[in-house]
C-alpha cells in the first residue's frame, strides 16, 4: 500500500477546493440556478404547473428538483461546496497573511529600497544620531511612533498601520458561513405555522405548515379584539390584534400585534398576517311600528332573543349572509309575535324598500352590522435568527476593513554621508496606492518642514560642531 | 402638485447637462466641461428641492412620509443618487469626462418617472407593511448601491470603447484623447463597485431585517430578494475574478455590464415580469 499517490490525490483535491476558480464557478452556478428559481414558480399547486407546462416537462422539472429548487439536493450541495471552498481558502490563505504580517521586514536593504514606491530623500546636516527624536516626532502625527532600530552608523525606522485591513476578507467570509449556519439552525430547529382566531376565542395550539398541530409551549393566547382602519383614500392604514397571553389561567401580558410590530414570547413570534369577517357580532336596527309609525332604535346580538321595549314583540337574528343574490348583506330574522305564528324573513341592508312589501306589524331597517373578525396570526420559531444577524455584522465590519482601510507601511533610513546624514523615506500600501501617495506626500512635506525649521536645529548643529 | 413640476424641470436640466457633457467630449473645450459641471450641480439642487417639497406635500395631505415608497418616488430618488454619487466622483477624480457616461442614467431614470404614463406621481398613504423605519435604511442603501453600479457601468462602456478603438489600431480619436488610461478606467470600475457592493449588502441585510419584522421571515426566496442576491453573486464574481490575473480588463468590464443588467432586472424586471411580495417598487 503506497501512501504517496493517495497523498497526491488529497493535496490535489485540497488545491481544487481552495481555488479561486471554484469560487467563481460556484457563484456563477448559484446565480444561474437562482434565475431559474425566479422564472419557474416554486412550490405551486400541480394544477398551476399544468397550465404552463406539458406533463412531461412538469415531470422532468419535478425530478430535477426545479419546483422546490432552493431545497433541492443539488442547490444545497452548491451552497455546501461554497462553504467548503470558503473554509479551504481561509485555511490556506490565513497562514500566509499571518506570516506576511509577522515577518514584515523592519529593515530594508538596498534592492528592496529601490523597488519601494513612493520614496523620497533629504540631506540633513550632522550625524544620524542627532536626528532620531525629531524624526520620530515628525512622523508621529500620521503613523504611531516609528520604531527605531539603531545599528552601527545607519539608523532604521519602521512603522505600519491598518494591519487589520488584511483580515477584512476573513471577516466577510466568516460572516457568510455564520449566516448559513444560522439558516441551517432555523431549518432544523425552527418551524412556521399559523393561528386563526375569532374575537373572544383562545388558542392553545398552532397549526404547522404541513397541517400538523402543536401546543403553544406553556401558555395560551386569547384574541380580545381585532381592528382594521382605513385612510380616506380607502387603502388600509392599520391591522391590529389585541391579545392576552395567559399561563395557567393567569393573564400575564396584554399586547397588540400589528404589521411590522410582532409579539415575541417564549421563543415564538406572532405576526399579523391576515384577517377576515367570521360572522356578525351584533346589529343596530331601527324597528318601526307600522300602525303608529313609532320607531325603536336598538342593538341586537346574534342568536339572542331581543324584546321590543313596551311590547310583547320579540325577535332573534338567526343568520348573517354577506351577499344575498347580489343584493348585498342581509340578516335572517325570526320574529316571535305572541299573537301570530313565528315567521322567518330576510332584511336587506342596502334595500330597505323590500321591507315595505312584507306583511307584519313591524318594519325592520338595518342601520349598522357590526362584524365579528377573525385574525390570522403567523407564528414562527427560528432560533437561528441571532446567528444570522451576527453574520451580517461580521460581513459589514469585514467590508469596512477590506474596502475602506489599507495596510500601510513606512520605512526610514538615515545613513552617514561624511559629516552629514542622508534621510531616505519610503512607503507601501497594499490597496489604494493613489490615495496613499497623496498621504505620503503630505507627510513628507510635514516632516521636511519640521526638520528644516531653522530655529530648532541650528542649535543642535552647533553643539555637534 | 408643485413637486411634480420640479421633477419635470429637473428632467430637462439633466438632459441639458447630458448634452453639455457630450459636447465637452466632442469639442474638448474646458469651458463646456465646467459649464456641464455647474449645470449638474444646479440640477441636483433643484432635484433635492423637488424631493423635499414632495415630502412636505405628503404631510399636507395628512399622511406624511418620506418620498421613498412607490415606483415614482424610487425612480426620482434613484436619479438623485446617481447624480449625487457621480458628482462626488467628479470632484474626487478631477476629470469631467465620465459625466457623458454617467449622466444619461440620471436623465433616463428621472425622465421615465416624469414622462411614463405607467408611473403615477400620486402621493399615497403608507400601507401597514411599509410603515417601518427599515424602509428608509433599506431604500437609501439599495439606491446608493444601484447608483454606484450605474456609474461603474458607464465607466465600463468607456473602457470597452477605448479598448476596442486601441485594438483596431485607429489613430487616437478626437473623443478618446480625453479618456483616462485603460488602467485608470479599470481601477475606477473596481472602485465604484467597491463602494456599491458593501452598500448592496447592507441594502439586502436591512431588507431582510425588515422582512423579518413584517413578514416573519428574513429570507423567503421572493423574486425581488432572489434577484438582489443574483446581482450580489455577479458582483462577488467580479471582485473575485479581479484577483486572478487573466480576468482583468475587458472581462471584468463586461462583468460589470452584466452586473448592472442584473440591477436593472432586479429593479424593473421583477416588477413587470415576475410577481411577488415586493410589489411597491
Amino acid at each position: 500500500m503506497s501512501s504517496k499517490p493517495e497523498k497526491g490525490l488529497i493535496s490535489s483535491l485540497w488545491e481544487a477546493l481552495s481555488s479561486l476558480h471554484l469560487t467563481i464557478g460556484l457563484l456563477i452556478a448559484l446565480a444561474v440556478a437562482s434565475i431559474f428559481g425566479t422564472v419557474i414558480p416554486q412550490n405551486a399547486a400541480p394544477e398551476e404547473y399544468f397550465r404552463v407546462y406539458k406533463i412531461t416537462t412538469y415531470k422532468i422539472l419535478h425530478i430535477l428538483g426545479f419546483l422546490d429548487m432552493y431545497r433541492s439536493w443539488w442547490f444545497v450541495l452548491l451552497l455546501a461546496l461554497l462553504c467548503l471552498n470558503l473554509i479551504a481558502c481561509t485555511i490556506s490563505r490565513f497562514r500566509l497573511t499571518l506570516r506576511l504580517l509577522s515577518r514584515s521586514r523592519k529593515r530594508l536593504e538596498d534592492p528592496d529600497w529601490n523597488s519601494l514606491s513612493p520614496k523620497k530623500s533629504l540631506s540633513l546636516k550632522g550625524l544620524p544620531a542627532a536626528w532620531i527624536s525629531s524624526i520620530q516626532a515628525g512622523l508621529a502625527g500620521s503613523f504611531r511612533t516609528p520604531k527605531n532600530l539603531d545599528e552601527g552608523g545607519t539608523v532604521h525606522f519602521f512603522a505600519e498601520k491598518g494591519k487589520l485591513s488584511r483580515f477584512g476578507v476573513y471577516f466577510v467570509h466568516l460572516g457568510v458561513l455564520v449566516i448559513l449556519g444560522g439558516a441551517l439552525i432555523g431549518f432544523f430547529y425552527g418551524f412556521r405555522g399559523h393561528i386563526n382566531l375569532v374575537e373572544g376565542e383562545t388558542a392553545t395550539r398552532l397549526t404547522l405548515r404541513n397541517g400538523g398541530q402543536i401546543p403553544l409551549p406553556g401558555f395560551d393566547l386569547k384574541l380580545e379584539q381585532f381592528t382594521v382602519s382605513f385612510y380616506s383614500t380607502g387603502s388600509p392604514k392599520e391591522f391590529k390584534s389585541v391579545v392576552t397571553l395567559r399561563e395557567g389561567g393567569q393573564n400575564i401580558r396584554s399586547e397588540s400585534i400589528r404589521v411590522n410590530h410582532p409579539l415575541s414570547h417564549k421563543g415564538l413570534s406572532f405576526y399579523q398576517s391576515t384577517y377576515g369577517v367570521a360572522g356578525v357580532e351584533k346589529a343596530v336596527l331601527a324597528i318601526q311600528e307600522k300602525n303608529s309609525g313609532k320607531e325603536h332604535l336598538l342593538e341586537a346580538k346574534m342568536g339572542v332573543k331581543t324584546e321590543l321595549p313596551g311590547s310583547h314583540y320579540a325577535f332573534v337574528l338567526t343568520r348573517f349572509i354577506p351577499d344575498i343574490q347580489g343584493l348585498g348583506p342581509a340578516l335572517q330574522v325570526m320574529s316571535l309575535d305572541p299573537t301570530r305564528p313565528h315567521e322567518n324573513f330576510f332584511v336587506l341592508q342596502n334595500h330597505p324598500e323590500m321591507e315595505d312589501r312584507r306583511a307584519g306589524s313591524y318594519r325592520f331597517k338595518i342601520r349598522e352590522i357590526v362584524p365579528k373578525y377573525y385574525s390570522g396570526l403567523q407564528v414562527n420559531k427560528d432560533p437561528g435568527v441571532p446567528l444570522v444577524w451576527t453574520g451580517c455584522v461580521f460581513m459589514i465590519v469585514g467590508f469596512y476593513l477590506t474596502f475602506f482601510l489599507s495596510h500601510r507601511r513606512l520605512w526610514v533610513r538615515l545613513s552617514t554621508q561624511g559629516k552629514d546624514t542622508l534621510l531616505e523615506i519610503g512607503g507601501s500600501s497594499h490597496r489604494n496606492r493613489i490615495a496613499f501617495e497623496q498621504e505620503f506626500e503630505r507627510m513628507f512635506q510635514g516632516l521636511r518642514e519640521e526638520l528644516l525649521r531653522p530655529g530648532k536645529h541650528s542649535k543642535e548643529r552647533e553643539e555637534q560642531i | 402638485m408643485i413637486s411634480s413640476k420640479f421633477v419635470t424641470a429637473v428632467t430637462f436640466l439633466y438632459l441639458f447637462s447630458t448634452v453639455l457633457y457630450f459636447s465637452y467630449l466632442s469639442f474638448r473645450s474646458k469651458k463646456l466641461g465646467n459649464f456641464a459641471f455647474i449645470s449638474t450641480w444646479v440640477a441636483l439642487a433643484l432635484h433635492t428641492v423637488a424631493i423635499l417639497s414632495r415630502w412636505i406635500e405628503s404631510y399636507r395631505l395628512g399622511f406624511g412620509h418620506a418620498p421613498l415608497s412607490n415606483m415614482y418616488e424610487s425612480l426620482v430618488f434613484f436619479s438623485w443618487c446617481i447624480t449625487f454619487i457621480y458628482l462626488l466622483w467628479e470632484v474626487k477624480l478631477k476629470t469631467r469626462i465620465v459625466g457623458a457616461f454617467a449622466m444619461p442614467f440620471a436623465f433616463l431614470t428621472v425622465a421615465y418617472a416624469a414622462l411614463s404614463p405607467g408611473v403615477s406621481d400620486r402621493i399615497d398613504p403608507l400601507i401597514p407593511a411599509l410603515q417601518s423605519n427599515w424602509l428608509h435604511a433599506h431604500v437609501i442603501t439599495c439606491f446608493l448601491s444601484y447608483a454606484s453600479f450605474a456609474i461603474s457601468c458607464g465607466v465600463s462602456v468607456m473602457y470597452l470603447v477605448k479598448a476596442w478603438r486601441e485594438k483596431s489600431g485607429q489613430p487616437e480619436g478626437t473623443m478618446l484623447s480625453l479618456f483616462p488610461s485603460l488602467e485608470s478606467l479599470d481601477t475606477l470600475i473596481y472602485k465604484t463597485i467597491a463602494v456599491g457592493f458593501p452598500l448592496l449588502t447592507i441594502g439586502i441585510i436591512t431588507g431582510s431585517a425588515w422582512a423579518n419584522y413584517a413578514w416573519g421571515a428574513y429570507w423567503s426566496w421572493d423574486p425581488k430578494e432572489t434577484w438582489s442576491l443574483i446581482t450580489w453573486f455577479v458582483y462577488a464574481v467580479f471582485l473575485h475574478a479581479r484577483f486572478t490575473r487573466e480576468w482583468r480588463g475587458k472581462r471584468t468590464a463586461i462583468l460589470s455590464l452584466i452586473g448592472f443588467g442584473a440591477v436593472v432586472f432586479t429593479y424593473f424586471g421583477v416588477n413587470y415580469v415576475l410577481s411577488g411580495l415586493h410589489s411597491y417598487a
